[in-house]
């Protein structure tokens, strides 16, 4: 618990430091200080809470969730062209962040009851409906890469769950099989946009690295992560002092590129670091899930586990250009107030877990 | 194993264990993949993120100014006053904008929206089209912080109101942008010349040097693209840090200030510039108004320092207006100037290409006195018509042709005697071309070996023809004089005799610039100097200190002289150069002719100062024989039933070159005794102690003494009243 509350303040410290090298004028360091307060308030109040009764609450969290995404769709803000945020007086709220930790508890408390059922495949596809009733809304809004999330948290509960590997086998040809039908038809209707092809045909195009005369094209955001990371080298530019920072090269520092930014400010070591501390948090995740008293909390467990880890590499792998641009962030590091809240009540939910495993030992 | 863990986690571990095996090796990919960035690519990304934020701005170099000899402005810069909104610094409110948008629409007449900004992009800066909103969209979405132009060259007026308004219109500004300005224009342009953009071809090399190549503009012809290197200066550079919008951050490197231009002062004399464009105009297009057609389609009138070479008056028409092709070169005009078959953007006086006529007799006589061939009391018998063998080869039994004197059929009146008998000078007066043909091809007994083409072309080449003079304009043409050898490569036939009579009167394969007709004539007006015409005095800094330039052998311009046998010759401050003086320097190939053929000697001679003094009596004959002088009637004006000669003593010589080019050949005026004809004139006084000397030509003018004398006899009035008011002043001060 210790460790994780020094990790929590480093954390927050290091999503205020990538802040902090903002020159803009709108207080994002300071909102970001509010959701890290209250971020951590709720946290204690998650792991005193026993995360059991979210297990009882499962139906009516689930319901809830779509009723909120449902809202959204209909009245919800269109802000960057999708309707992702609710606008409060104070702050945005973006539920899908939080559609990501109903779909966790809602999932762990749907298998951890069907365990010694799962050669069948009834479960299995009803779960997979299940999951659908959340992610189509996601999908509408429209959010791709969220909903993908979504995507990979129920299929890693389903695996750890203990589906049968034959069975894996058989989803995974219909499942090829219906993209390989649809994917022309969604394209054809616009369910998938041109925006979401065109960042895969960059990512896909060669780049010759000496070519920077795409000053303002496609690729423009992508190179210059790139050059800031490359130009941060061993030890970094120094604190405050990165030119591609502080002139505003590098666009969107505050979320999706701030592990550009950081790297080009604190270098090789500071990113390295930032790497092996989110590695630390869902190395603890894992070892909670190993520990916890019953199947319901290992399985939150993975599942914050999955959440962190699969966003962390995403964000990762689009900063170092290992895949193509989407619009995950960086878990903790990231600006995003609701982002950072629901990050949080999921830790907060392993710690609740990590508690209770003493109380049964003992 | 053990049964009490088995109702908490029965999952299967391996599962579990995948997983662990996929993080990590995902954790262990981004590592690698983050060093290889950061410290193997280091070096690569850390120059792509200074180029970001570096950027090496040019100061711009004010161009020289050109002065005419007496400091009259013939070229400068003048402030030109765009109207520029930066997009950065508008007001935030939309209202506001568009407020700002609307007032400047009505001040400017610049609609507020019209078109999209993708059609915007398709309008070079300046060019009028799009709407204000969409410039500024458009300069917005490349760098907010670099001001766009919205109208370009606004009235003073205009500059003045919106500056005025700077306050109730922030971003709003206007900006001073250099052009050239040439306030005598078209009077001067065939000698200043006019600026283009950088040539695409030059690019590298001007920008290795410093220039910018989409601002920065170099001279196309003139003076403005021969002293191009003086004129221009240097640009000032600054390294500066810039970020993500263009804003200019701080210097990162000292900076270097611009170094101006070089002035440069010329020989022209604006004022007999003046006189020398309204008399060729005046002349050519009074010709052309009263015979109702285009028959003079061109004309040069040179007027030049017959001492020291100065060059004082220079006019080419027709000619263009170089300030049309100030701010951008409009294409619609420059295909104008192109495509008309006139040749306007061509300075003729040291590009256009004529056939001499009868000027050329200048030559024959020098080299027919100078080789023996006449003595001064020599009698040439020219008959109306003589005939002559045209033969290609000693052995060529040739045939007979009949050569026409210019007096044997005047205005209809038949004249079988010709002149009669005349001695070399009343034949240069005269201009007898029966008299030449003899002189250049031998006439039976009477003359029994001719010049021929061999010595005629020693005595051309010693006089300035067949090679160009080293005038500081750019497309000087070296003409043609022509050699058997010439022939026989270029025409694929021998020499013949026929083509040695005609070149003796400047006919035929001849050709000269108007130039080099008028140096002939100062060489013999110098006694056998040749000095070399030159357009420039001095050129000096921009605190008017005169700077010493020296002009090599290569062409090259220095500080210092760069050939050691002193083949560099001093420009400025203007020291007159002399090329050769033919009665010292042995510049003449000897030979020695017999039936017509001719073998080199191998020693190299000078000229008889007798022979030239001749040729001057004989051109001086011209103006004062009343008889048949050739330019008696335009030098000895009729007053009031008075005969009333000019008081500066003038001698000269006219020419009525006969041609055919294409124009003539459309015309069916290629035929024996209709051959249209260029119009000649080229004279020098005092002829005792000659300071001017002056060539006017026109194209198609017919006779010489007719169309181009007039035009030379005003120039030298005009010469000698400005001289008489210049000396006027100088005494009246104290």
């Amino acid at each position: 618990m210790t460790i994780l509350v020094i990790l929590g303040i480093t954390m927050i410290n290091s999503s205020i430091a990538g802040n902090i090298e903002l020159t803009t004028t709108t207080p994002l360091v300071d909102r970001q200080i509010i959701f890290a307060v209250a971020g951590f308030v709720i946290l204690l109040v998650m792991a005193a809470i026993d995360y059991r009764i979210w297990g009882a609450l499962s139906l009516q969290l689930y319901i809830g969730i779509i009723v909120v995404l449902l809202a959204l769709n209909i009245i919800g803000a269109a802000l960057f062209g999708s309707a992702r945020w609710f606008r409060t007086t104070l702050v945005f709220i973006q539920p899908s962040e939080f559609a990501k930790l109903v779909m966790i508890l809602v999932m762990a408390d749907y298998f951890a009851k069907r365990l010694h059922l799962m050669h069948d495949p009834k479960w299995t596809i009803r779960s997979f409906l299940m999951m659908m009733g959340i992610t189509i809304w996601v999908i509408l809004q429209p959010n791709l890469s969220t909903s993908i999330v979504l995507v990979v948290l129920w299929f890693v509960l389903v695996w750890i769950a203990g589906l049968p590997v034959k069975h894996l086998i058989g989803y995974a040809l219909t499942g090829i099989a219906v993209l390989s039908i649809s994917f022309p038809l969604l394209v054809e209707f616009e369910i998938i946009k041109e925006y979401q092809l065109g960042r895969i045909t960059n990512f896909l195009t060669p780049v010759d690295p000496d070519d920077l005369t795409a000053r303002y094209g496609d690729r423009y955001n992508i190179d210059q992560a790139l050059v800031s990371i490359g130009s941060g080298g061993l030890f970094g530019q120094g604190y405050g002092q990165g030119p591609q920072v502080q002139l505003r090269f590098l666009k969107v520092r505050w979320s999706d590129f701030i592990f550009a930014a950081t790297t080009h400010e604190l270098g090789f070591i500071g990113a390295a670091l930032v790497i092996l501390l989110l590695a630390f948090i869902v190395y603890r995740c894992l070892w909670a899930a190993r520990a916890s008293p019953d199947a319901y909390g290992a399985l939150i467990c993975y599942g914050v586990a999955t959440l962190i880890a699969f966003q962390a590499l995403v964000n990762l792998g689009v900063n170092l250009n290992l895949m193509p641009a989407t619009g995950l962030t960086l878990p903790f590091v990231s600006y995003g107030g609701s982002s950072l809240v629901a990050n949080m009540i999921a830790i907060g939910l392993v710690e609740s877990v990590i508690m209770r495993r003493k109380v049964i030992e003992s | 194993m053990t049964t009490n863990s088995l109702p908490r986690t029965n999952f299967e571990p391996w599962r579990a264990w995948l997983l662990y095996g996929l993080l990590g090796l995902a954790v262990t990919v981004v590592l690698a993949r983050l060093f290889s960035l950061t410290v193997l690519e280091f070096d690569l990304r850390m120059a792509q993120s200074d180029d970001n934020r570096t950027r090496e701005i040019s100061d711009p170099a004010p161009r020289g100014i050109i002065y005419d000899r007496n400091g009259n402005i013939l070229a400068r810069n003048v402030a030109s006053y765009n109207v520029v909104i930066t997009p950065a610094s508008l007001p935030n409110d939309i209202a506001d904008v568009q407020r700002i948008y609307r007032q400047l629409s009505q001040l400017t007449g610049v609609p507020v929206n019209s078109g999209t900004v993708e059609d915007a992009k398709l309008f070079a800066a300046c060019v009028p089209g799009p709407g204000i909103a969409q410039l500024v969209e458009l300069g917005a979405s490349n760098s907010p912080y670099s001001p766009v132009p919205i109208q370009c060259n606004v009235s003073e007026e205009t500059a003045l109101l919106v500056r005025e308004k700077a306050m109730d219109w922030p971003g709003v500004a206007v900006q001073v942008e250099p052009v050239r300005d040439y306030p005598t224009g078209y009077l001067t342009s065939d000698v200043i010349g006019f600026l283009g953009p950088i040539p695409a071809a030059q690019v590298e090399a001007y920008e290795a040097r410093g220039f910018v190549a989409r601002r920065d503009k170099v001279g196309y012809s003139g003076v403005e693209a021969y002293f191009q290197d003086i004129l221009s200066g240097q640009n000032g550079q600054r390294v500066i840090e810039v970020d993500v919008a263009g804003q200019e951050l701080r210097n990162l490197e000292p900076p270097i200030s611009p170094v101006p231009g070089y002035n440069l002062n010329l020989t022209i004399d604006i004022r007999l510039q003046h006189a020398a464009d309204a008399r060729l105009r005046r002349e050519i297009e009074g010709w052309n108004a009263y015979l109702g057609q285009m028959r003079i389609s061109s004309g040069v009138i040179i007027a030049m320092n017959a001492k020291t070479g100065e060059i004082l008056s220079m006019v080419s028409y027709p000619t263009y207006e170089n300030n049309r092709l100030a701010r951008f070169i409009p294409a619609y005009y420059y295909e104008q100037l192109v495509e008309d078959p006139r040749k306007p953007l061509l300075n003729q006086a040291v590009s256009g290409r004529y056939p001499p006529g009868s000027t050329f007799k200048i030559v024959t006589a020098l080299g027919a006195l100078n080789e023996g061939i006449v003595t001064p009391s020599t009698i040439v018998e020219t008959p109306g018509v003589l005939v002559l063998t045209e033969s290609f080869s000693p052995n060529d039994p040739g045939r007979e042709q009949q050569y026409v004197d210019w007096i044997y059929n005047r205005g209809g009146v038949l004249n079988p005697g010709g002149f009669g008998s005349l001695d070399i000078r009343r034949c240069i007066a005269y201009s007898s071309n029966v008299c030449f043909y003899k002189l250049g091809g031998g006439y039976r007994s009477e003359i029994p070996n001719g010049l021929e083409i061999d010595r005629l072309e020693q005595y051309a080449r010693a006089l300035g023809y067949g090679e160009i003079s080293g005038i500081e304009l750019l497309g000087e043409s070296p003409g043609l004089i022509p050699t058997r050898q010439w022939k026989r490569i270029n025409r694929g036939e021998n020499w013949s005799t026929g083509d040695t009579y005609i070149a003796s009167v400047g006919q035929g394969y001849v050709d000269a610039t108007p130039l080099q007709v008028l140096l002939s004539a100062s060489v013999i007006a110098n006694n056998g100097k040749f000095i070399k015409p030159t357009i420039v005095r001095d050129i000096t800094d921009n605190e008017g200190r005169v700077i010493e330039y020296w002009e090599n052998s290569d062409g090259t311009l220095t500080r210092t002289p760069a050939d050691e046998d002193e083949e560099s010759r001093r420009i400025s401050p203007f020291t007159p150069f002399m090329h050769w003086d033919i009665t010292v320097d042995p510049i003449i190939k000897g030979y020695i002719c017999e039936r017509g053929f001719c073998s080199e000697t191998g020693i190299f001679k000078t000229v008889d100062p007798a022979a030239i003094r001749i040729v001057q009596e004989g051109m001086r004959r011209a103006v004062t024989d009343a008889e048949l002088g050739t330019l008696y009637a335009v030098f000895n004006p009729v007053v009031n039933g008075v005969v009333r000669p000019v008081s500066y003593a003038p001698a000269g010589k006219t020419g009525s070159a006969e041609y055919c080019d294409n124009v003539a050949q459309a015309n069916n005026r290629c035929q024996f005794g209709a051959w249209p004809s260029h119009s000649w004139t080229v004279a020098y006084a005092p002829y005792d102690d000659p300071e001017i000397v002056v060539v006017a030509f026109a194209y198609n003018g017919g006779e010489g003494a007719s169309v181009a004398g007039p035009m030379v006899k005003l120039l030298m009035d005009a010469y000698f009243e400005l001289k008489a008011i210049d000396l006027a002043e100088q005494g009246a001060r104290p």
